[in-house]
């Protein structure tokens, strides 16, 4: 018994994994693909930042009064190298600024000086060649905004304190300051609530999309074990082998769980190098959650895995019962295709709204979808309902085991082979002139 | 000579068509009999009927005293089926899928090694077995597919068409393998053709079936003789009248 279910195991896993249609998008997309993506993204970025350190600029300078020339030594000081093209006209700067590889020319007009004195806007003309180098260009070109921005805040600053001598301009331009905290579990929070929604936000949508792919992967896997046998015409002799049929559709039921899951493995190995790329690059705020209650604990952890796995379960025992009915690998896949609004519709309520303060008949619709239960198990340490998500792997269980027990029936007797045939018959019935 | 497979007034419908319309026919052991008839006639429903893969409407197949319905796991244990049209998995390599066929009817890695022996000597592949089913022919196909069927000596080997689309080299080697596993290794043999020349080479009696009953039943020779006809082609035109 338990041989001939490790026999068939071992068959499956060996098909699919053969199988470029298994193997091409199960390692090369995420162990390749990602990677790669991940790779450009962060030379590109890599680059970018390399040429914000050697910002050449070019300066004409028509001024030449106190201002412009703190100006000048403000940006020396910061590291732009400044070329002076005094002596030619702003036309032929311009086509000089293209041709090389300077990243703007600065004008600074006559009246400059005297104007900041007065009090009065001095204006400054910067150009910045565009020459579709992408990313890094603007960034460089953003640079020298940034500073100029420091050094208008440099004078902003000496002003005020010229008449508040104890303040500085951040003081007096933000005379009013309120600082946002949340209550999380009748206790104070130092964060947010912003912070925290989008936190929410980034686990409901990331999670789920993750979960979709591996529920989706799993899914074709499973619905092409069986028509395969029937595509290349193996299932007669597997059916009259002495071996229980419930063994055949256990073993093929582990058989995709396993290769599903190597799948995912590969694919948050991916997807978490992609990630990273990221990481290293933009500034992140890292909320301390465990000090304000909201860190996944191990319970919630075990009730998210445990809610998945019974999803991938109730998704497969589907894809089986569903594929019996299909010819072959092509009509299974299409039979399954379609079960992905079961994903996507709890998918979209759980990012949007809370199920539960649904109206009752929607939110009861959406509660009878098994896969809206791991999303809603997704954010349990945020909820903290624990019975809900408990009682929704309870409901998943019981759902694979009807199915399940469906799909062992069609197995069992003669439907496995005739399903079939009717569909073609049906098809056959189409007029077709 | 004790009875291998006996079926009684088999009827198998298949919505508004009627298959298998009252078959009668008796396999007594040791036997390699033939169905024989032109195509639709009702053979592949019989083989899958006696092979526990379809359900008779009314009727019933017993095989070695075992009912076709009610003892299929009995029944499994004792018989090989050759499908018309089958297929091996394509990304196993032959002996992949022999050692694999071979695990299900018994635990002893000895003993499946010995049946993996015993089919690529009748399969007559030798090291091309090594390779993917992917790469064969649909005469290498055939042969591994045979030889599956017969490694284990089942006490009924079931062969719909087993030389369906095959050279007159393949077809020669099949029917020799067939012939000489009934004989060595006692193994009844079911088969079906619509090959009338090959069956009488091959079967020791056949049944001539036609809309789902069989219409004339005995040895090539007896047919031939109660008919007065040169070969069983004749003889069939004689039954159905198309000569
Ligand atoms: N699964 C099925 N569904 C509907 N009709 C079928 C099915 N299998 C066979 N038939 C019909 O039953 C008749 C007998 O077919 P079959 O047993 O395959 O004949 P043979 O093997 O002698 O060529 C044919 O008319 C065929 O179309
Ligand atoms: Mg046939």
């Amino acid at each position: 018994m338990l041989n001939d279910l490790m026999n068939i195991i071992l068959k499956e896993i060996k098909e699919l994994v053969r199988d470029p249609k298994v193997l091409l998008p199960m390692i090369i997309i995420p162990l390749v693909m990602f990677p790669l993506m991940g790779f450009a993204i962060q030379t590109s970025m890599e680059t970018a930042q390399q040429s914000i350190g050697e910002t050449s600029i070019a300066l004409i300078d028509q001024d030449e009064g106190s201002f412009a020339l703190s100006l000048q030594a403000f940006m020396t000081a910061n590291n732009f190298s400044v070329t002076h093209l005094d002596n030619i006209s702003v036309e032929d700067a311009l086509l000089q600024v293209q041709d090389s590889n300077l990243s703007s020319l600065i004008i600074i007009p006559s009246g400059f000086s005297v104007n900041i004195t007065k009090g009065k806007t001095a204006d400054i003309t910067v150009y910045t060649p565009f020459r579709g180098g992408g990313i890094a260009e603007s960034t460089r070109s953003s640079t020298v905004n940034t500073l100029l921005n420091i050094f208008e805040s440099g004078i902003l600053d000496q002003r005020i304190r010229e008449g508040f001598p104890e303040s500085n301009a951040t003081q007096i331009l933000n005379p009013i300051k309120s600082e946002d905290k949340s209550i999380v579990k009748g206790k104070s929070a130092d964060v947010s609530p912003d912070v925290l929604f989008g936190l929410m936000l980034s686990q409901t949508t990331i999670m789920p999309v993750g979960m979709i792919t591996l529920l989706i992967f799993a899914m074709q896997l499973a619905a092409t074990a069986v028509a395969s046998e029937k595509e290349e015409k193996t299932l007669e002799t597997l059916l009259t082998l002495p071996i229980n049929r419930t063994m055949i559709l256990a073993g093929k039921l582990t058989g995709s769980i396993i290769v599903a899951l190597v799948g995912a493995v590969a694919y948050l190995i991916g997807f978490s190098y992609y990630m990273n790329s990221f990481m290293g690059i933009s500034s992140n705020i890292t909320i301390d959650l465990a000090a304000i209650g909201l860190a996944p604990s191990l319970a919630s952890y075990i009730i998210l895995g445990v809610s998945l796995f019974m999803a991938l379960l109730s998704a497969l025992a589907l894809a089986i019962s569903l594929s019996v009915f299909a010819e072959d690998v092509r009509g299974a896949q299409a039979l399954v295709g379609p079960l992905s609004i079961l994903f996507v519709v709890p998918m979209i309520f759980t990012m949007f709204t809370n199920i539960n303060a649904l109206p009752f008949p929607l939110s009861i619709i959406l509660l009878a979808i098994p896969f809206t239960h791991p999303m809603l198990a997704a954010n349990v340490s945020f909820t903290g309902n624990y019975v809900g998500a408990i009682g929704g792997i309870a409901y998943m269980a019981i759902f694979t085991i009807i199915v399940l027990y469906v799909a062992a029936k069609l197995f069992g007797t003669e439907k496995i082979l005739t399903a079939k045939l009717k569909f073609q018959r049906r098809i056959k019935n189409i007029p077709r002139d | 000579m004790s009875v291998a497979v006996e079926a009684k007034n088999l009827v198998k419908d298949f919505g508004s068509v009627t298959a298998l319309d009252g078959l009668n026919f008796t396999i007594k052991e040791g036997e390699i009999f033939g169905l024989i008839g032109l195509n639709g006639a009702g053979k592949t429903t019989a083989l899958r009927i006696t092979s526990t893969l379809l359900l008779p409407t009314s009727g019933t197949v017993t095989v070695f005293g075992h009912d076709v319905v009610d003892e299929a796991a009995e029944v499994r244990n004792m018989i090989s089926y050759l499908p018309e049209e089958a297929g091996a998995y394509k990304n196993l390599s032959g002996l992949e899928y022999l050692k694999f066929m071979a695990s299900f009817r018994t635990n002893d890695k000895a003993a499946i090694g010995k049946l993996v022996d015993a089919a690529s000597e009748i399969s007559g592949l030798g090291d091309r077995l090594k390779d993917k089913v992917k790469g064969y022919s649909k005469g290498m196909k055939r042969r591994l597919l045979v030889a599956r069927a017969l490694m284990t000596k089942p006490k009924l080997a079931i062969l719909d068409e087993p030389n369906s689309g095959l050279d007159v080299l393949h077809s020669v080697h099949v029917r020799t393998i067939i012939k000489r596993y009934a004989q060595e290794h006692k193994v009844t043999i079911l088969l079906s053709s619509h090959n009338m020349l090959e069956v009488e080479y091959l079967c020791d009696r056949v049944a001539l079936v036609n809309k789902g009953k069989v219409v004339a039943q005995g040895s090539p020779d007896e047919l031939k003789k109660k008919f007065n006809a040169v070969n069983l082609e004749e003889v069939f035109g004689e039954v159905v009248g198309f000569a």
